[in-house]
């Protein structure tokens, strides 16, 4: 394994990939670039294109149009190498049930050709990174969901690969699971490896470094979280909770500095001009709409707010799972 | 350059991974195991004594029109081997109604002057009406009344009671199974049946489940080649079905006394070339189906029918409608048949069989490279 070269070229480059499934347009003209040792996070809501993006840059799927550059080696000229520099990890588990978690490994291993005295050390080592240690005998299909993506991944970083490619690795598994598992992630890309991650976890896009947001097959924005933030929620958030809210929400739109009243939950949130309105002046003006009990705060806008006022912002009124 | 080598090397560590996981698949399955070393035996023993097509007490009517003590003398020598029974005494007219009832098999029918002619020493015919709606048990019963009759030509001419030349010529011959037992014709037919079906369902669930699973996306993401899979998934079950063919052979040598005349090592050659064709065949129909239960119902139907009606093991090739004959050609059944037959009955060599011996090997051959390339790398 030699190490990845320290170079300023990126990891992952795509360049107008465009994927199409007859008539349906998966993924539309997406370019972006990721650097060494980053957590890309790639955003969207099922079927917006992020499955379709990531196979096309394992390889397993065929650009109709566009070209892609991974670990230095081109998607279309050399597929080889680029299934010997990633390592990956599919949407559905895709071990074998039957197999004892460290049998699976060492057969993964064996597919990157490890072998011998190496791979056994080396599934012992990725065992004890993801968290498995006195797992290796259990029969796979005896774990729990999120002990099963710990060992999906583990598999995944078997041969170290200078990419790692996890879709959506954390779909269906408990807070607690998922923390463990982000903790090795990052743990990872600290030492050096480059991940490219889809989820639809909101909270969990906060721990990459970059985000690109997919809409119907299109990357519409791409930033750090901040950035994101900033460009796409430049405005004051108000959170205002309380009662019969519902009744106030057409006398909050009305009032002066407000762009934009969206319902979270039993919640309202206000988007307001920068030093437009106090948070004192938005909780009598509910409370004059109808309301009761309110209490009005100022927010961090989230990457929901993000993703919402994206989405908006396209036109469309699909909302993004929490 | 070292690189090559190297890439060998890998090539052989990816096809040895694939091979033990396999393996232990196989181990931690024992349908597979049943599927693979228990049901041959099982299906051996089945056929080998439920299909046996040697028929016993068959019911043969007499219509006697000479009455005579030389009549009932030909009718003892008829029935009193068991092979035919006898179903009562009518006239010949009534034959008809009697195959119609099922109430016999056939009708012999002796002229009124048998004794006289016997005694004159003149040569005489006797008529054998047989129920021929079942041609199989039609063909046993006219070779068993025609060795019956000789029989009792035989004790004719020697009590001095015939012409000195036998009264009937002797037609039909039976070679290499001289006590015409089924079991020896059906073994080796039902040896490389049995392997047929056995390999293909082997090799049909399991790539299919990968793509069932969804393994094989993630293998597919791997630097694992096409052939690789191909190869590393074949392996355990060769070993699996070489053992299963000696299973089969020693079974039939020790329950049905199917001899071994011929060489092992062919007989090895034969079933290795072969077991490889078919695995492939299961391989082929797996990769194009990607679905389990599919590549199940297609294995079988294209490994059973052919194996079993086209490869000669019950029907002989030679009395197919041409069609069928050459049809019969691109089934790779048809020369495991011929060589098993040929080996373990006659003792045959390589000088004799080594078209059969081509045509499993050109087989699997056509059948790895056509799987091999059928099988898609890319999920689309």
């Amino acid at each position: 394994m030699t190490p990845a070269t320290a170079t300023a070229a990126p990891t992952v480059e795509a360049r107008e990939l465009t994927r199409r499934f007859g008539a349906f347009l998966a993924v539309d003209r997406v370019s972006f670039e990721v650097e060494r040792g980053e957590i890309f996070g790639y955003l969207g809501a099922n079927g917006a294109g992020k499955s379709t993006t990531i196979r096309m840059l394992t390889g397993l799927l065929a650009p109709t149009s566009g070209a892609g550059r991974v670990a230095g080696h081109d998607l279309a000229t050399e597929p080889e190498g680029v299934k010997a520099s990633i390592g990956y990890m599919s949407q559905k588990f895709s071990l074998y049930l039957d197999l004892p978690v460290r049998e699976n490994l060492i057969f993964f291993g064996g597919a990157y050709g490890l072998w011998g005295k190496a791979l056994e050390r080396r599934a012992d080592e990725v065992l004890a990174l993801a968290d498995l240690g006195d797992a290796g005998d259990a029969i796979t299909g005896d774990l729990p969901g999120g002990v099963r993506q710990r060992l999906a991944l583990a598999s995944a970083i078997l041969q170290r690969p200078q990419v790692l490619f996890l879709d959506e690795p954390t779909a269906g598994v408990d807070p607690v699971a998922r923390r463990t598992f982000w903790r090795v992630i990052r743990d990872l890309a600290r030492e050096g490896t480059t991940v490219f991650v889809t989820t639809h976890y909101l909270d969990e896009a906060e721990y990459c470094r970059r985000i690109g947001l997919m809409v119907d097959g299109k990357l519409v924005a791409l930033d750090t979280p901040a950035g994101l933030k900033a460009r796409w929620v430049p405005e004051r958030l108000l959170v205002a909770r309380g009662r019969d809210l519902a009744r106030a929400v057409e006398r909050a739109r009305d009032l002066p500095g407000v762009k934009n009243v969206m319902r979270f939950g039993a919640a309202l949130h206000l988007r307001v001009e920068p030093g437009a309105l106090s948070e004192q002046d938005a909780a009598a003006a509910l409370r004059a709409g109808g309301a009761s009990e309110v209490v009005v705060e100022a927010a961090e806008p989230t990457l929901e707010d993000v993703f919402l006022a994206v989405v908006g912002a396209g036109g469309r009124g699909e909302e993004g799972s929490p | 350059m070292t690189g090559s080598r190297e890439r060998v090397r890998r090539s052989l560590v990816r096809i040895g991974a694939m091979a033990q996981k396999e393996t232990i698949h196989v181990l931690r399955d024992p349908r597979t195991l049943y599927l693979a070393l228990v049901m041959p035996v099982v299906m051996l023993f089945l056929f080998g004594y439920g299909v046996t097509t040697d028929l016993e007490r068959i019911p043969l009517a007499v219509a006697d029109a000479d009455r005579s003590e030389a009549s009932r003398a030909l009718v003892r020598t008829l029935t009193e081997s068991g092979e035919l029974a006898l179903a009562g005494e009518v006239a010949p007219a009534d034959a008809d109604r009697l195959f119609r009832r099922g109430h016999a098999a056939a009708v012999l029918v002796i002229p009124e002057d048998y004794e006289e002619r016997l005694a004159r020493r003149e040569p005489v015919e006797l008529q054998l009406l047989a129920d021929a709606s079942d041609v199989s048990s039609a063909n046993q019963l006219l070779s068993k009344a025609d060795a019956l009759v000789r029989a009792e030509s035989r004790r004719l001419s020697a009590a001095a009671l015939a012409p000195a030349a036998p009264p009937l010529s002797v037609k039909v011959r039976t070679l290499y199974n001289p006590a015409a037992r089924s079991a020896l014709f059906l073994v080796p037919g039902l040896a490389a049946y049995i392997l047929a079906i056995t390999a293909i369902l082997l090799t049909t669930l399991t790539v299919a489940g990968e793509w069932e699973r969804g393994s094989m996306e993630q293998l597919f993401a791997s630097p694992v080649g096409r052939l690789e899979i191909v190869l590393g998934k074949l392996l355990p079950y060769l070993v699996l079905a070489m053992l299963e063919l000696l299973l089969v052979i020693a079974f039939g040598a020790a329950v049905f006394d199917v001899p071994v005349m011929g060489k092992p090592p062919l007989l090895i050659a034969m079933g290795f070339f072969f077991v490889v064709g078919m695995l492939g065949q299961g391989l082929l129909v797996s990769v194009v189906t990607k679905n389990q239960l599919l590549a199940t119902q297609v294995g079988l139907i294209s490994a059973l029918l052919p194996s079993l009606l086209l490869s000669g093991m019950v029907f002989p090739i030679e009395n197919m409608p041409l069609p069928l004959q050459l049809l019969s050609r691109v089934i790779p059944a048809r020369y495991m048949v011929h060589a098993l037959r040929e080996i373990l009955l006659k003792g045959n060599g390589l000088d004799v069989l080594w078209p059969d011996l081509l045509a499993v090997v050109v087989f699997a051959l056509l059948v790895i490279a056509l799987s091999t390339a059928r099988f898609k790398r890319r999920l689309a």
